[in-house]
């Protein structure tokens, strides 16, 4: 028989015309967050944290991940990894700071040490006073818990469950749309930085995220050069959606300075840019001059960060000379991010009208939204299944 | 430095979070140790110095890992 739940997803996976969205226990119910932390994020490739925060060999940095304690760890062999940030002897947390490694991870219980790839380099005293050794304990299978991890867009995407398919596979489609952007990115650092937090579940920052029909309500200040006609939606089923504008214009300074270019862009870029959330937990943003990404981060079922980082072109823009110019473009972004936080968490105080029924869609203006819904929806049932 | 000398600077270098110094003195310890021939106390300080010269990335720990390894302490 199909539970009650199947029955309520079932109406979020109709056609858009006709389709509900989700109903309000997944924004508001604490048990079915805790659901949603395996089927949507540990099954799937999840935002963990900025490659720019351990830019250097030697830097940890302990992330908590929905409840999962992990590190990620910038190796001496410049490949960065994240693993469970648990010690195999007693479980201890190995790292609780943000740190530069010198040496070993030295656990601060009993003084195992880990090398940066993991392996467990010495059990000090295990085998009795004054002795490393004990046959019982074999260090080749007590290394280290690798979290299965990719590096694209200086995101840090990490599988729990380890059996998602190649990151290259699972982000094969939006990699092909934004091909021509697959190039360096260089980011100033804590001028090019926005941290907000929000009374909300992330999904509804996803679902603002990805549709334009609310642009010329939340955002008045775009309806002089941006109008609503001027953007078109972006669907990609099972992956992602957001939406695009065929007006984009550099920002241009007092003495007619603008950013650089990213370099070989085609014509569609002159005044075109995208936005898309990437499921679960990653929005993203291009233009020709600049990108940028966002993490958002569930700290409960009713409380999100949302980690936003602006990149640039080339090393000249982040020097010195361009720090005014790049200040007004972060304040620029964060006043436009800053604008949507009244509905995020409005709407969150909504869903707990106990007669919301999830709510209909604008057939012709939602599709995106819808679109995740139905992703969101598809993952429980796929998770139900297995 | 004698041994109370020392404890009291291990307990100062701890107490700084100084490692580099932590495994240096740990080194001196066991090497005081195995000049009175105890063997067993040698290889408790010589377990010390190795680890925090591991955590401080210190070359001294490959030399620490053959002597433990060479005590049958190490593999």
């Amino acid at each position: 028989m199909r539970s009650v739940q199947q029955a309520k997803l079932d109406k979020v996976m109709r056609p858009v015309g006709g389709a509900q969205g989700l109903p309000n226990e997944y924004y508001v119910d604490r048990d079915l967050f805790g659901s949603e932390k395996s089927a949507v994020f540990f099954r799937n490739w999840a935002a963990l944290g900025f490659a720019k925060d351990v830019a250097e060999p030697g830097d940890a940095q302990p992330v908590d991940f929905l409840g999962q304690p992990l590190l990620i760890v910038h190796g001496r062999d410049g490949k960065t990894r994240v693993f469970q940030n648990t010690c195999r002897h007693r479980g201890m947390i190995l790292v609780e700071e943000k740190t530069r490694l010198r040496g070993a991870i030295r656990c601060p219980y009993h003084s195992w040490c880990y090398d940066h790839d993991g392996a467990l380099k010495t059990t000090p005293h295990v085998g009795g006073p004054g002795n490393n050794v004990h046959d019982d304990v074999d260090r080749s299978t007590l290394g280290l818990v690798e979290i299965r991890s990719h590096i694209w867009r200086d995101i840090i995407f990490v599988n729990l469950s380890g059996d998602a398919p190649a990151f290259d596979d699972y982000a094969a489609d939006i990699k092909a749309r934004w091909a021509e952007f697959e190039q360096p990115l260089y980011h100033s650092g804590s001028d090019s930085s926005i941290r907000l937090e929000l009374d909300s579940n992330w999904k509804l920052a996803v679902e603002n995220y990805c549709e334009s029909y609310h642009l010329p309500w939340v955002h008045p200040g775009l309806n002089s050069y941006s109008r609503l006609e001027d953007h078109y939606h972006i669907e990609e089923p099972g992956h992602y959606s957001g939406q695009g504008t065929l007006v984009y214009r550099p920002m241009i300074n007092e003495s007619g300075d603008r950013f650089s270019d990213f370099a070989g862009l085609g014509e569609k870029w002159d005044a075109g840019a995208e936005y898309i959330a990437l499921f679960p937990n990653v929005l993203l943003g291009v233009h020709r001059d600049h990108a940028f990404a966002i993490i958002l981060q569930p700290v409960t079922h009713e409380k999100t960060v949302e980690l936003v980082e602006i990149y640039y072109a080339s090393e000249e823009i982040i020097s010195k000379k361009w720090a005014d110019m790049r200040a007004a473009n972060t304040a620029l972004w964060k006043t436009v991010f800053e604008e949507d936080i009244f509905v995020v968490e409005g709407m969150q105080k909504g869903r707990h009208g106990a007669k919301f029924d999830g709510g209909r869609f604008s057939p012709v203006m939602d599709s995106p939204t819808h679109l995740f819904h139905h992703w969101v929806a598809s993952q429980f049932v796929d998770a139900d299944e297995h | 430095m004698d041994r109370d000398d020392l404890d009291a600077a291990l307990i100062a270098a701890h107490r700084e979070e100084n490692g580099r110094r932590i495994a240096e003195l740990y080194l001196e310890a066991g090497e005081l140790a195995e000049q009175a021939g105890d063997t067993e106390q040698a290889c408790f300080y010589l377990v010390h110095a190795y680890v925090f010269a591991l955590q401080e990335g210190m070359e001294l720990a490959s030399d620490l890992h053959a002597r433990l390894k060479a005590l049958g302490r190490e593999i």
